[in-house]
């Protein structure tokens, strides 16, 4: 694994730091920007975390805090997201749940015990004394983690949010971003626009994007908040509870998004609400499919885009739609060696290695098995609608190839429910700058909603449906 | 280590499970996800459920072939129910919402 002074990178590069943070007793180097999780792979990491039932060997996939796979102790705080933990120096991480260590676990003879997975229903239940022991093995094993180390009254305690405004966007990718800006240009002083986004900064895909990147997402943030948008970053929504109401709410109105920072709870409600969500990173299934080594596209351009890291000098990149084209050119650019299969007519099939992918088994249209020689998998074909909040509020949800459960919407991103719009990949497939144009003539329509704006905006409506 | 091919990560849900639960006749999310235990760990069916809707559509479409019923009978796929956190929220955060309870 390489960390070189590739093209893209040399602008994050240069004038950064170096500190240091602990792994496991040892050092290790981080930069100024990188989260717990790209250090660790800059430094060559291999292994960050142990599967649940079958200790198998597991690093990042997704790396923007939508898949499981990179949770480790943080300063003492189990389970935690090391993708979402900003490093700093003399920060501690560790692996979890393994023994004697994550990289040689002797729990993961698990997955050779039970080779085709396992079925809880029937295992172990006669007779009545194996029962019995089992379920203290079961009772010791499972469960991830150990408890904090810091007694819970230690921690300070969280304060609570109350706020309403004319316009919530939630989301702050290319959608979010530009529809909020649109929205609150729109608007003027008459109504408040406020965003939040869960990540530590705003830009969602764009920073996965390696020729938009940071300079997009930092343009698109300053546009924002020049139109006089309320920007949260470090703020995850989590849930919308329909059935209550906060103290800030005016009367006769109820529903608010719930979301969270590091020491807050938020109680948002809005007389407009954009779900600007964006979509998760989804994987595909072949054998192994959950080696390290396995990526997805978006976790791939954000190591080269955000923190200049290379991982690999043979990646097999599966997937053809444009990011993936974009993604295969910049990965030549960094100067690899790219093999990479559109995953229709060229299936992948296995991914072969043990604690880090060494090769893949690729199969073709006639059915002929082919080994390939890689050092890195990356799934670049189209990620998943995040539409959980959607959900949660009520509105409705169609599955689409490619784009999971699709928020259903007319041509201006209103949904059935009169108060709430879509924009972006939770409205259906599309490239970051598309979803940055669907979030800026969705942000007029809401504006236009509320009684402001020009009658029609200049993007044609027909171009999203 | 043995060869899997893994449907749901967090749970260590395997293809093999999924298609025991489908042969078993449970052709709708919400079964399949109380059968395996598939989506109900640390991402909340973010890496596996659509994966799964797309497996059970096909399994759905093979079934009625077989029984002869027309593909309108079919289900419509829904997602199952995305219950909040969507994200993994500190215990301490939530506490603070029920600041009313606590100074009782």
């Amino acid at each position: 694994m390489s960390n070189p002074d590739h093209p893209q990178s040399s602008a994050e590069r240069s004038g950064s730091s170096y500190f240091h943070i602990e792994f496991e007793g040892r050092s290790v180097l981080a930069r100024q920007g990188d989260t717990v999780a790209s250090a660790l792979i800059a430094a060559g990491v291999q292994v960050l975390s142990r599967s649940l039932k079958f200790h198998r060997p597991r690093s990042v996939f997704c790396l923007s805090g939508s898949c499981g796979s990179c949770l480790m102790r943080i300063d003492g705080l189990p389970n935690t997201r090391s993708c979402q933990v900003k490093a700093e120096p003399g920060l501690r991480c560790e692996r979890q749940n393994a023994w004697p260590s994550a990289d040689y676990d002797l729990l993961s003879a698990a997955d050779a015990m039970f080779p085709r997975g396992m079925d809880h229903h029937t295992m172990f239940t006669s007779p009545r004394p194996l029962n019995r022991l089992m379920q203290k093995v079961v009772h010791q094993m499972g469960g991830l983690g150990r408890l904090p180390d810091e007694d819970a009254d230690a921690v300070a305690p969280s304060s609570v949010i109350c706020k309403h405004v004319a316009v919530l966007v939630i989301g702050g990718g290319p959608a979010g971003l530009s529809a909020a800006t649109a929205a609150a240009q729109a608007l003027g002083k008459s109504g408040e626009v406020l965003l939040v986004d869960a990540q530590g900064f705003v830009g969602g895909s764009y920073l996965c994007h390696p020729e938009l990147g940071r300079d997009r997402a930092r343009s698109a943030a300053q546009q924002a908040e020049e139109a006089g948008v309320e920007l949260h970053t470090g703020t995850a929504a989590f849930g919308f509870y329909r059935e209550e109401r906060h103290d800030a709410q005016p009367s006769g109105q109820l529903g608010f998004v719930a979301a969270a920072s590091d020491h807050a709870l938020y109680k948002l409600s809005a007389d407009r609400y954009i779900y600007a969500t964006g979509a998760n990173a989804q994987n595909l299934l072949f054998i192994d499919n959950d080696r390290p080594g396995v990526m997805s596209g978006r976790a791939v351009g954000r190591l080269l885009a955000c923190h200049g890291i290379r991982v690999g000098e043979k990646p097999l990149v599966v997937g053809s739609d444009p990011f993936a084209e974009v993604l295969v050119q910049a990965l030549r650019r960094s100067g690899q060696t790219v093999i990479h299969i559109d995953g229709v007519r060229d299936r992948l099939t296995r991914a072969l290695g043990g604690s880090w992918v060494e090769g893949a088994e690729v199969c073709d249209e006639r059915g002929v098995h082919r080994t390939v020689s890689c050092d890195l998998i990356v799934i670049a074909t189209a990620p998943a609608a995040a539409s959980e909040l959607l959900v949660q509020h009520g509105a409705s949800v169609e599955l689409r190839q490619p784009g999971g459960f699709i928020g259903v919407a007319d041509s201006d991103g209103r949904t059935q429910l009169p108060s709430v719009f879509v924009c972006g990949e939770v409205s259906g497939a599309m490239t970051a700058q598309d979803a940055a144009a669907h979030g800026a003539h969705v942000g007029l329509a809401v504006a236009r909603d509320r009684g402001k704006g020009p009658a029609r905006d200049a993007v044609s409506a027909r171009a999203f449906k | 280590m043995s060869e899997k091919c893994i449907v749901c990560p967090c749970e260590d849900v395997t293809l093999a499970d999924v298609e025991q639960a489908i042969g078993l006749g449970y052709l709708d999310i919400d079964e399949v996800k109380r059968f395996t235990g598939l989506g109900t760990g640390s991402c909340q069916g973010k890496l596996c459920m659509v994966t799964t809707c797309q497996l059970l559509q096909t399994a759905q479409s093979a079934d009625s072939q077989r029984q002869a019923r027309q593909p309108e009978a079919q289900k419509v796929p829904h997602p199952f129910t995305p219950r909040p956190p969507v994200v993994p929220v500190s215990l301490g955060v939530l506490a603070a919402g029920k600041g009313a309870d606590r100074e009782r």
